[in-house]
């Protein structure tokens, strides 16, 4: 190492040094707790693969991470492939448009939805008022209602991650095909749809598992209606106090996604993404 | 642990009152600079002197209150100073500090339920009856881990502008056929289910232990109508939105609803009445005087002052002699409030409460 890459390497260690005590030390010592408490073994992983509510708690959670994965993939790439085609002026008005919500707390957007959802809310309101529906939906405190606000919370991300991926695809081969005769539709089935998989591939991966730990979103617009895996874990851990149960399942929960993300790393789709930059 | 909850929502309705100029400036300021330096200093194992009694209780606005309440009427007659700890004495931390030896809180303020947990485990000393004087407090709350502080109850609140008659009972909040519309109920177990019981019909006598079966199946056809609340705002916030027509909330919000738009209200009716409770950490640092601090606590003028602060309710049923009639409206221990209110069983929530309540979520989630 020359001295400067030493410097460098030294610049790294405070980050890695509150990485390991803050994140590292605290994620064993969860693991320990899910084998030693209340007693040694492996109870706690037992019971948690025997509940049948933990099971309906699991199938919930992946039911909502699914449905809000696809839309918001689907709605994502609608965005980012106009993105893509705009003038370079209304570009950045629309990335803005894009940010915005970054800037809002997950709980404000949260209580923002029932405002908008709520049975008297202003959707409602405007619906019955213009005499299209004659009772108020059921919009919020339900199943939809979490997923529309988990959507809107992932749109953001999956946004990005897409346009960056649809940007650096080369023109040239959209005109190759256009010149060879191929139709809008074949253009895009056959061309753009190819090329974007690395990037429809990493922004999956990164809504799935954002998703499957989501905790404000589904706990205020479900109260109670709709639970999920890592509110399922907060009530394990303050109220109830059975923090075995809810260390073995955080530990389960950490496990799913980092085999998630390895299988997904085996994929030439995603290694593709993850190298794009080094083209 | 469901006076856990009441009681850190305690401290923020007196923030609210505050807001709307029911609690002056400068006693605000002294609760919020209490809080900073309840942070920035937690008393530490250095700091628990013999000579100093220190409480923990959920924080906010209640540190200011507790120290009027029950703070400054003991430091004037003893010359001992009382230290309020907003750091929130969950069974957790308590068990935490007593492992450790490392006990810095004289006395916490916590349920009947967390006692009796927190005694069973070996955890708090029992209250001394030999300085703590028993009758100071109402029947059964005076229990050999705890002597409950204040208490409060669940009512049923409800908007008496959209319906046409006044419910009366938990009975009427089954009705959906005389009273339409969604109601609210709790997310958190203590004083849910025995709702749902009376209203099934089962007498007072005969709640405990809870026929669990028995309850969802009554429960079950209402689940579509309802809206679970999680903290005492949000119970508050749906009457305000006009999501609901009724809800089983804890008194203190539903007196914030009403005196806020009367048309929101609620009966005492077959009102759920729980208690909290000064429970004291097993070796903790001023000793046996804390029980001296303790009997100070059940003097009702102190009480007094924590109603109208906070809507906590005197445990000291002398306190009733020197309430005004606005003081009566709002205290669950009331005779004409208590006449049908069924006291909740810490015992049976010390027992069950953890299974209960995973079974509760399981089946309003599915």
């Amino acid at each position: 190492m020359s001295s400067f890459q030493r410097w460098a390497f030294g610049l790294t260690v405070p980050a890695a040094l509150l990485t390991i005590c803050l994140y590292v030390v605290p994620i064993l010592q969860v693991l320990a707790l899910s084998f030693t408490e209340p007693t040694f073994g492996f109870g706690n992983y037992v019971e948690m693969f025997g509940s049948a509510a933990i099971g309906r708690v699991v199938r919930t959670t992946m039911i909502v991470s699914a449905v809000t994965t696809v839309l918001t993939i689907v709605m994502s790439y609608a965005v980012a492939f106009a993105l893509v085609h705009m003038r370079p002026a209304a570009r950045r008005v629309a990335l803005f448009m894009v940010m915005v919500p970054f800037w809002v707390s997950v709980l404000v957007r949260a209580f923002a939805w029932i405002t908008i959802l709520r049975r008297n809310g202003v959707l409602n309101s405007a619906l019955v008022g213009s005499g299209a529906i004659a009772e108020p939906l059921e919009l919020v405190y339900n199943q939809f209602g979490v997923i529309v606000g988990m959507v809107h919370y992932m749109m953001p991300f999956a946004i990005l991650l897409l346009y960056a991926n649809l940007s650096e695809i080369d023109p040239r081969i959209i005109q190759a095909a256009r010149s060879l005769g191929a139709r809008p539709v074949t253009i895009f089935t056959r061309v753009w749809l190819p090329l974007s998989l690395p990037g429809l591939a990493i922004a999956s991966l990164f809504i799935v598992i954002f998703s499957l730990g989501f905790l404000v979103t589904p706990a205020i617009l479900g109260a109670g209606r709709v639970l999920m895996v890592a509110e399922y874990i907060s009530v394990q851990i303050s109220s109830t106090l059975r923090w075995g149960v809810a260390t073995a399942l955080s530990t389960t929960l950490l496990l799913v996604v980092g085999v998630l993300v390895a299988v997904a790393a085996r994929s030439p789709a995603l290694r593709a993404a993850f190298e794009g930059g080094r083209r | 642990m469901s006076s856990n909850r009441f009681g850190q929502d305690a401290a923020l309705i007196a923030i609210e009152k505050f807001k709307s100029g029911r609690i002056d400036r400068r006693s605000f300021l002294t609760a919020m600079a209490g809080l900073g330096l309840a942070v920035a200093m937690r008393p530490g194992a250095a700091s628990a002197e013999a000579n100093e009694i220190v409480v923990c209780n959920w924080g906010g606005a209640a540190l200011d209150a507790f120290q009027k309440a029950y703070g400054e009427p003991f430091t004037k007659k003893s010359s001992i100073p009382v230290v309020i700890d907003g750091a929130g004495p969950e069974t957790g931390a308590i068990r935490a500090m007593v492992d450790s030896k490392n006990v810095t809180w004289d006395a916490t303020d916590g349920g009947m339920t967390d006692a009796l947990v927190l005694g069973k485990g070996g955890y708090v000393e029992p209250i001394d009856y030999s300085i703590v004087d028993k009758s100071l407090v109402g029947d059964g709350l005076a229990a050999e881990f705890g002597i409950c502080n204040y208490t409060y109850s669940n009512v049923l609140a409800y908007d008496s502008k959209k319906l046409s008659t006044a419910p009366s009972s938990w009975a009427d909040f089954f009705d959906l056929e005389k009273f339409p519309g969604k109601r609210t109920m709790c997310k958190w177990i203590q004083g849910q289910l025995e709702a749902v019981l009376l209203a099934d019909g089962v007498k007072p006598q005969d709640i405990y232990p809870l026929d669990v079966d028995r309850a969802f199946k009554k429960l079950e056809p209402l689940l579509p109508n309802l809206i679970f609340w999680e903290s005492g705002a949000q119970s508050q916030q749906l009457f305000r939105d006009g999501e609901v027509v009724m809800g089983n909330i804890w008194h203190t919000r539903a007196n914030l609803l009403r005196k806020e738009n009367p048309q929101f209200t609620w009966t005492w009716n077959n009102n759920l009445m729980f208690a909290s409770a000064w429970s004291v950490p097993k070796g903790n640092p001023a000793g046996k005087k804390v029980f001296d601090f303790i009997n100070s606590s059940m003097e009702p003028e102190g009480q007094i002052t924590l109603l109208r602060i906070m809507g906590n309710g005197p445990s000291n049923p002398k306190a009733l002699a020197l309430m005004t009639e606005e003081d009566k409206a709002v205290y669950s221990l009331a005779p004409e409030n208590a006449k049908t209110g069924l006291k909740i069983s810490a015992q049976y929530y010390a027992d069950n409460e953890a299974a209960l309540q995973n079974k509760f979520l399981d089946f309003i989630s599915s």
